[in-house]
């Protein structure tokens, strides 16, 4: 058994709105003039640390959990499931 | 949902001609059943539109009732079921948006929201996902846009688990000499404000025109995000184009987007329009047919005339509001859609915006007899302080202060009966003066399942009761009819009795119908409806707001008066499902003449001071109301069930737990008691002064000396408020 | 006769409110003043009201402190000239470096709308100029980010000497600190508080069992503008 860090990054899909990434890149990037960044997207950020044998088995948990407890909108959100360099 | 062979047959009868693939979208998000109502139509005339202080009635996005004689109110419902149960965050929130620009169209000012919601059981784990979604959907967008949430309705039932019930009302305020009514000229420009126009929400309409399939997870074209910031900047934008009598017609971007927007536009008002599309602004690169049909949300339409275009482009661009000069009103009565000068569409405006309607067949199935049983032979009595507490308990009772905490109930500072201590709202109108208004929502989806007709009209009765009981006089009804799928027979006929209840008692108690949606379709992914539902938004005049009457108890030694006679009707009652888990019998009777005298009386006890607090008897029964009224108060109360009224009762639950219609709760003044009394013998209303208001923490309920039940209120407050837990200790 | 701004950004909504208690209720000059016209030097008092400047994203408050309407409010606080942050308002001040601290998310994790109870320490400045220390103020609250965190380095060095608003034991709402429910500059010229005192100015609003506490706050400043403080 040992400790493993599972991050989960939960976003919009692509063909999805996100008002509050656009706010940010509106009146906040370009109005103080960085023109080099074109777009804003948001998300969020859940950090996991879970006691598995294995870093697979870890990040097989994280995402049978995220599906099964609805922690993301398959409807709406992508998800990337990773370990925590 | 796609046009029918028939329906692509006539539009090419219309056009003389094959139509463009432009054109059959323009018709497909046009005639779906959201735009048209084909399936309705005709049975909607039913109902009585027609007021003394009727403005606007139906037609318009919005109705206008004159709420006193310098101002209207605009009100008006709107479902958003489908949405809501594939994103129940978003759905919900984007449900609020829309009902917000409805209002907006007649240039009144948004002042108070309603959500009226009829979901699954807290502890099924789908249902709660559902359940905090759409909760927090409505807080996250009403709060953000500045509009109070103010009243509303919920239901819990496990026919809901996955297809959600989410009505959501909006109440303006406008004096009667700005109301934007509309005198569109040849010429006058067509103005999109508000949002970009994406690929987000294509065809959504069609899309609330179909059951939910197995695999909602495909549904993405039609799940849209709420953008409350663009959606305030509308709202503040409008105000002062409004003020300054710079528009001379608003209409929402909603079902059908564009497309129906315009046609309707011009059908009304016997206009065509050249609309040129590339003008649009827009989010991404779209084709004319997508620009068409995209249901993006927070967009508007206002037609403005030549000479102010330029003042009211100066607004918009100061106001940080995105929009588009898309085209201008024509004489001929057909709308012209280009793009980058190449002619897309044609097609005349009043056959694209009326399709035929369509009668669809009509029958009951074998289920509805349950409502039409006796009950003749119910299980032994349990503990009625057993019964009592499973009642407060009951997510369908339990105090919804979970839900109303999360809304911003008090911005616009007019909210002067707030949640959870009134039957309805009351909100100032914040002109000077002392009046007001008050609103709710009810529905029953148990009764409207079991008896669709006395169940609708029901509805009707109870909204009635709610503003009488806060001292408001109702003025208007809107409605919201959810039922299954209009194409079988046998949903059909529960959203046919549904209409026909409604119609029925809204006549009796002279309340003009001026306003309404209907929701098609609402089946889970097996093809069964869910518990179709009649829900009524009502609103009542309120001269004076100081004088409004919660139903918290407020001084010992006043006296206790049953308003009205209690029957056995324990048919569909709450009772009989929580205790013996029987949802069956006759429902309780519709009594419109009880109905109009009982509120004559309560009115009149409310503006001559006589009483402190008013409480209308419904889910639960008498038992439930007066243990609220004494929680609410922090106050005990003792009541001899002697002395209540009552006829045909053959046992002390039925008179406990009888949903009997017409009945009100009243603490009367100890000093103004004899007063009330005459009051009610010269009204002829049955009262019984059956008890007192005491100064101990304790319900207690006598048959004569004997007592029947003595309950701690702590312990009871702890059962009425158990709703939170329910939720956040549910799945 | 004094005049004060009421500073609007998009999604600002209490406004109308915190206008509505200046003028109908206490008898001030007032106006609203939309972000981009507003110019510090025209105003003896500057209020920024409550809502959800830009959608409350990023954090609350944070898009609005870097318009040039907020960069102005410093050359107004150099000039003692009085600032008052509502709600929103108050979460600028903070997201502005105006005022000490930040203002998290609720711990109950959702936003809370309900009456609450505060009391005031070491009342100082024209927006507390008529409240004795010590006193309760009874007003509604209704914000999801409203949790106060401050260090307690800081706490210690500069909130104890400051005039500060506390949530009354059992009416900490969201968890703040301290039970931080406002707080000022040591001089308190500039004030912000979570509470909504326009909503608590009116006894016709005010749920049985509380009194309308916010009104003082208002009638300070309408004193203060007029003789000092």
């Amino acid at each position: 058994m040992s400790t493993h860090l599972v991050e989960v990054i939960i976003t919009s899909k692509a063909g999805v709105r996100d008002p509050e990434g656009e706010t940010i890149h509106k009146h906040l990037i370009l109005k103080k003039g960085y023109s080099a960044i074109t777009s804003v997207r948001t998300g969020k950020y859940l950090l996991m640390t879970v006691n598995t044998n294995s870093a697979e088995e870890a990040l097989k948990i994280v995402k049978e959990a995220c599906e099964k407890l609805r922690i993301y909108n398959p409807i709406v959100h992508d998800i990337e499931v990773r370990l925590r360099a | 949902m796609p046009l029918t062979q028939d329906e692509v047959e006539e539009i090419r009868k219309i056009l003389g001609r094959e139509p463009t693939v432009e054109e059959l979208a323009m018709f497909e998000a046009q005639w779906s059943e959201h735009c048209s109502y084909k399936s309705s139509r005709l049975l909607l005339k039913l109902l009585p539109t027609e007021g003394m202080h009727v403005v606007v009635g139906p037609g318009r996005d919005a109705p206008a009732v004159r709420l006193f004689k310098d101002f209207a109110i605009v009100f008006k419902i709107e479902s958003h079921n489908h949405p809501s149960a594939v994103d129940p965050y978003d759905g919900a929130a984007t449900g609020i948006g829309g009902i917000v620009r409805d209002i907006l169209t007649l240039g009144a000012k948004p002042v108070a929201l309603l959500d009226m919601l009829y979901m699954g059981e807290p502890w099924d784990p789908h249902a709660n996902w559902l359940i905090r979604g759409i909760v927090k959907g409505i807080s996250d967008y009403g709060n953000r846009i500045g509009v109070p949430t103010v009243a509303g309705d919920t239901w819990f039932d496990y026919a809901f688990n996955t297809q959600p019930l989410v009505n959501v009302a909006c109440v303006g305020i406008v004096p009667l000499n700005r109301l934007v009514l509309g005198s569109i000229r040849p010429g006058d420009y067509i103005i999109i404000m508000g949002n970009a126009t994406g690929r987000d929400g294509l065809l959504g309409s069609s899309f609330a025109s179909k059951p939910l399939a197995e695999d909602t997870d495909k549904e993405i074209g039609a799940v849209q995000v709420g953008d409350p910031l663009t959606e305030k900047l509308l709202i503040d934008a409008l105000q002062i184009l409004v003020s300054r009598r710079l528009v001379k017609y608003i209409k929402d971007l909603g079902g059908g987007g564009l497309t129906t927007a315009i046609s309707e536009t011009c059908a009304d008002h016997g206009l065509g329009a050249a609309i040129e599309l590339e003008k649009l602004h827009i989010r991404q690169k779209l084709t004319p047919l997508e620009l068409l049909v995209s249901e993006s949300q927070e967009r508007m339409l206002v037609v403005v005339e030549p000479v102010k275009l330029s003042e009211v482009e100066e607004i918009l661009r100061n106001y940080d509001v995105m929009y588009s000069v898309i085209g201008r009103f024509t004489e001929d009565g057909v709308i012209k859609v280009f793009c980058n000068g190449v002619k897309v569409a044609e097609v005349p405006a009043k056959e694209l915006a009326r399709p035929r309607a369509v009668r669809r067949v009509s029958h009951p199935p074998a289920e509805a007899l349950k409502g039409l049983k006796p009950l003749y032979s119910l299980p032994p009595e349990p503990s009625y302080e057993e019964a009592l507490t499973k009642l407060l308990s009951s997510p369908n009772i339990a105090s919804k202060r979970w839900i109303y905490e999360q809304y911003d109930h008090e911005v616009g500072v007019r909210t002067v009966v707030k949640p959870g201590l009134g039957d309805a709202a009351v909100l100032r109108l914040l002109d000077g003066s002392s009046r007001g208004f008050a609103i709710k929502g009810d529905a029953n989806p148990r009764y409207t399942s079991i008896d669709p007709f006395n169940g609708a009209a029901n509805s009707v009765a109870e909204c009635f009761r709610n503003l009488v009981a806060v001292g408001a006089k109702p003025i208007a009804i809107v409605d919201e009819l959810n039922a299954g799928n209009p194409e079988k027979p046998e949903h059909f006929w529960y959203f046919e009795m549904m209409l026909k209840g409604l119609a029925w008692m809204a006549e009796e108690l002279r309340l003009p119908v001026v306003g309404g949606k209907v929701s098609f379709y609402n089946e889970d992914h097996r093809g069964r409806q869910v518990k179709p539902t009649t829900t009524i938004v009502g609103v009542g005049r309120v001269k004076d707001v100081s004088r409004a009457v919660t139903m918290d108890l407020k001084e010992s030694d006043s006296v206790i008066a049953v308003v009205g006679v209690t029957y056995p009707e324990l048919g569909g009652s709450e009772y009989l499902y929580k205790v013996f888990g029987l949802e069956e019998g006759e429902i309780p009777r519709p009594r419109p003449a009880s109905e109009l005298r009982n509120a004559k009386l309560i009115l009149k006890a409310v503006e001559l001071g006589l009483v402190n607090a008013v409480h209308d008897i419904s889910v639960g029964g008498f038992a439930v109301a007066l243990a609220e009224m004494a929680i609410l108060g922090n106050l005990g109360v003792e009541v001899d069930l002697d002395l209540v009224h009552a006829r045909g009762v053959m046992r002390l639950d039925e008179l406990l737990f009888s949903e009997t219609q017409a009945r009100y709760v009243v603490e009367v003044k100890s000093n103004r008691v004899e007063e009330f009394k005459r009051l009610a013998q010269r009204m002829g209303v049955c009262i019984s002064l059956a008890g007192r208001v005491l100064d101990k923490p304790v319900l207690i309920l006598l048959k004569g000396s004997k007592t029947i039940l003595s309950a701690d209120l702590g312990l009871l407050r702890d059962s009425y408020n158990s709703l939170e837990k329910a939720i956040e200790g549910g799945a | 006769m004094p005049k004060i701004a009421i500073v609007k950004f998009p999604g600002t909504n209490c406004d109308e409110d915190v206008k509505h208690v200046l003028v109908n209720v206490v008898g001030l000059e007032a106006e609203i003043v939309w972000y981009k016209e507003f110019s510090v030097n025209k105003w003896d008092a500057i209020i920024l009201p409550g809502g959800f400047s830009y959608g409350d994203w990023l954090r609350a408050g944070a898009i609005a402190a870097r318009t040039q309407a907020v960069d102005e409010l410093v050359e107004a606080r150099d000039r003692g000239v009085p600032v008052l942050g509502i709600c929103n308002g108050f979460q600028i001040l903070v997201e502005a470096g105006l005022l000490p601290g930040a203002l998290l998310y609720n711990d109950v994790g959702r936003f809370v709308c309900k009456w609450i109870r505060t009391v005031v320490e070491r009342p100082r400045g024209p927006w507390l100029a008529l409240v004795r220390d010590g006193q309760v103020l009874d007003m509604p609250v209704a914000h999801a980010e409203g949790r106060y965190y401050v260090d307690e380095e800081t706490y210690i060095s500069t909130l104890l000497k400051s005039p500060v608003l506390k949530y009354l034991q059992g009416f900490n709402p969201n968890g703040s600190i301290h039970n931080v429910a406002g707080v000022g500059s040591e001089d308190g010229v500039v004030f912000g508080l979570m509470p909504h005192p326009e909503r608590a100015s009116e006894e016709l609003l005010v749920p049985r069992g509380f009194s309308p506490g916010g009104r003082v706050i208002f009638e300070s400043i309408a004193h203060s503008l007029k003789r000092g403080w």
